[in-house]
């Protein structure tokens, strides 16, 4: 682990009110995570995977206990902050991509830059840079219903990527590829990690992305059941 | 907001064959609210003008008595002319009218008339009054086309006309068809025989006498204590004036329901837009849009269906408003019944203030339609909304 801290989580409880009452998805959690990490949270559907990335990327907020993401305290973030926070510093990943189906490649990895209001010569550059990083540079105008699913979550990471931010979540990336993309996406992931330092983490229960983690966080029943440094 | 802008367009062109129909609806409404609204102010126009032309001219001077709605004070309603009035008459500046009730009796029928006697040279009505001069043998009448329609009057036809002098006496002799004028104002042709001034006059004893002076329509201003009363041209065109204005109203309505139409798509788009693009909604937020943003974009891109709308109203509304404007809409002739005047062919008119009236109010209508159900964005979780998950 590295010294310097990007995530800070103590305490860590969060609670959905269902119709059978409370649900506890998130049961006391403690962890770090420093810069330029490559790790995953693994475990069982219901675990509480998904909530934990959710609440470091600003878009839910805990229950109870202090979660501090680039020296922010996710639960004293307004809207607008939170959202200023993603835009400028957080990277999204998605199971099922998420890409924006009537924008063709460039515009999606643009669509971030557009964000942060950079002008048209930067966001040109960052843009084929990416798709350059990502091998994409063939489909420029493709729109993501031309697209492959492998293909679609290199489109994902690049848009995630390209605006270099200090963290990139990545919830079930693999979850919709085939064997050989997952690799391919996982192998580019790790290229990026070690290139840009930014730090990955992972909600997955894939064991192709566990073999590539370098830390593993096991979560079951919204507790820490097992946090280790890998061999990879 | 520049940045909403252009996202709303591509999303609004992406969104196909969705936003086309949309757009074709409302730019129905378009043309059709300003070309029924430019058919309204066509025919105000026209049937002031007609009006103007023909029978009020730039205002009246009236009688004491004279009631143009009360038969019994008619024949009571006429007087010396005022030698103020009389002498601006001689100028040419007023047309002086004598006004008595009498009957014809063409083709062995009985027909009530208006008689009424004009000055032979006055240039401020339409009426060819001109045709009077020289025509001293019979009683040279002029009529218009729709009483010589309903009474089967043909130029140079005789038929017996009886009146009363201002005596009492009846009285009756051969009147002359010498012209028979086209107008679209009903209230100077149905019923109504026109005469030389001096003529009446003379027939029911009552020289230099009249019952109206109509003014020259350029004037402005009124001559005061003439001892007669002024009516001046609003006045004078209330009822045209009154029946537009119900007519406008009645034409509310009609843009109501386009309006309602055109709207309810929108809406129907828009609910629809929010149920089917959560995953959208809860990406735009995850990459870094805060809630207001997309609440914003999904109503920009419902309000520029008004504006592509627009586009494609002028498209193919500017050809047909133009082409209606230039060769008119025929009006049936059963509408000259309704006693107002009607030309046969209205020809709308469309002013810069009609358009820009209608593209506001659609725009506007159409920002709030979008509004209302994108706020529903605002109240959503991204995380939910990320999974697609109905909310």
């Amino acid at each position: 682990m590295e010294d310097s801290k990007n995530i800070s989580i103590q305490g860590l409880k969060k609670y959905f009110t269902t119709p059978g009452g409370r649900f506890t998805a998130l049961n006391g959690i403690d962890l770090e995570f420093g810069k330029a990490e490559f790790a995953g949270v693994v475990g069982p559907s219901g675990s509480g995977k998904t909530t934990l990335l959710n609440i470091i990327g600003s878009l839910d907020s805990p229950s109870e206990g202090k979660v501090i993401v680039l020296g922010r305290s996710i639960s004293e973030l307004n809207v607008k902050q939170a959202a200023l926070l993603r835009r400028s510093q957080l990277g999204f990943i998605f199971q099922s991509y998420n890409l924006l189906p009537v924008y063709t490649v460039f515009e999606n990895i643009e669509f971030p830059l557009l964000l942060l209001k950079l002008n048209d010569r930067q966001r040109k550059k960052m843009v084929m840079d990416s798709l350059e990083w990502l091998g994409l540079t063939d489909k420029v105008r493709s729109k993501p219903a031309q697209l492959s699913g492998g293909e679609c979550q290199r489109v994902a990471i690049a848009r995630a990527m390209v605006k270099k931010p200090e963290i990139v979540l990545a919830d079930e990336p693999t979850a919709n590829l085939d064997a050989a993309n997952s690799h391919h996406i996982l192998k580019t992931m790790v290229q990026l990690n070690s290139e840009f330092k930014t730090t990955f983490i992972f909600a997955t229960h894939d064991d192709k992305v566990i073999g590539y983690l370098k830390r593993k966080i096991s979560l079951v029943d919204g507790k820490i059941a097992n946090d280790e440094i890998t061999n990879n | 907001m520049k940045l909403l802008f252009n996202l709303a367009i591509k999303n609004l062109i992406g969104a196909g064959i969705r936003t086309w129909l949309n757009v074709i609806v409302l730019s129905f409404s378009f043309v059709i609210i300003i070309w029924h609204k430019g058919i309204l102010d066509g025919w105000n126009e026209q049937a002031r003008n007609d009006m103007i032309n023909w029978e009020t001219g730039g205002g009246q001077y009236w009688q004491n008595r004279y009631d143009p709605y009360d038969p019994f004070s008619l024949t009571e309603a006429h007087s010396k002319i005022p030698q103020y009035l009389d002498s601006i008459a001689s100028k040419g500046e007023l047309a002086s009218i004598l006004i008595t009730q009498g009957t014809i009796y063409p083709s062995g029928r009985i027909q009530s008339i208006l008689i009424k006697g004009i000055n032979s040279n006055q240039k401020i009505l339409k009426l060819p009054s001109a045709q009077f001069i020289g025509n001293s043998e019979e009683i040279p009448a002029l009529i218009g086309r729709q009483m010589a329609n309903e009474n089967g009057l043909k130029v140079s036809d005789l038929v017996t006309l009886r009146w009363r002098d201002i005596h009492g006496t009846f009285d009756a002799s051969e009147m002359k068809i010498i012209g028979i004028f086209d107008t679209n104002v009903p209230t100077v042709d149905l019923g109504q025989v026109w005469v030389p001034l001096d003529r009446l006059q003379r027939m029911i004893g009552a020289p230099g006498e009249a019952t109206i002076m109509v003014r020259q329509k350029t004037e402005s201003g009124f001559y005061t204590d003439t001892g007669w009363k002024f009516k001046d041209k609003e006045e004078l065109l209330k009822a045209i004036t009154d029946l537009i204005k119900i007519k406008s109203v009645g034409g509310i309505v009609l843009y109501i329901i386009l309006l309602s139409l055109s709207m309810l798509a929108i809406f129907d788009t828009q609910v629809l837009s929010i149920f089917r693009r959560q995953k959208e909604i809860g990406t735009y937020i995850a990459l870094g849009m805060t809630r207001r943003q997309v609440v914003g974009l999904f109503t920009i891109e419902g309000s520029l269906n008004s504006v592509l709308a627009g586009l494609l109203a002028a498209l193919y509304g500017i050809p047909f408003l133009a082409f209606q404007s230039k060769t008119g809409i025929s009006i049936s002739g059963a509408s000259k019944e309704y006693g107002l005047a009607l030309a046969d062919k209205i020809f709308p008119t469309y002013s810069l203030g009609l358009i820009a009236t209608t593209i506001v109010l659609i725009m506007i209508t159409t920002t709030i339609v979008s509004y209302l159900p994108s706020r529903r964005i605002a109240k959503m979780k991204p995380t939910e909304a990320l999974r697609g998950k109905l909310q």
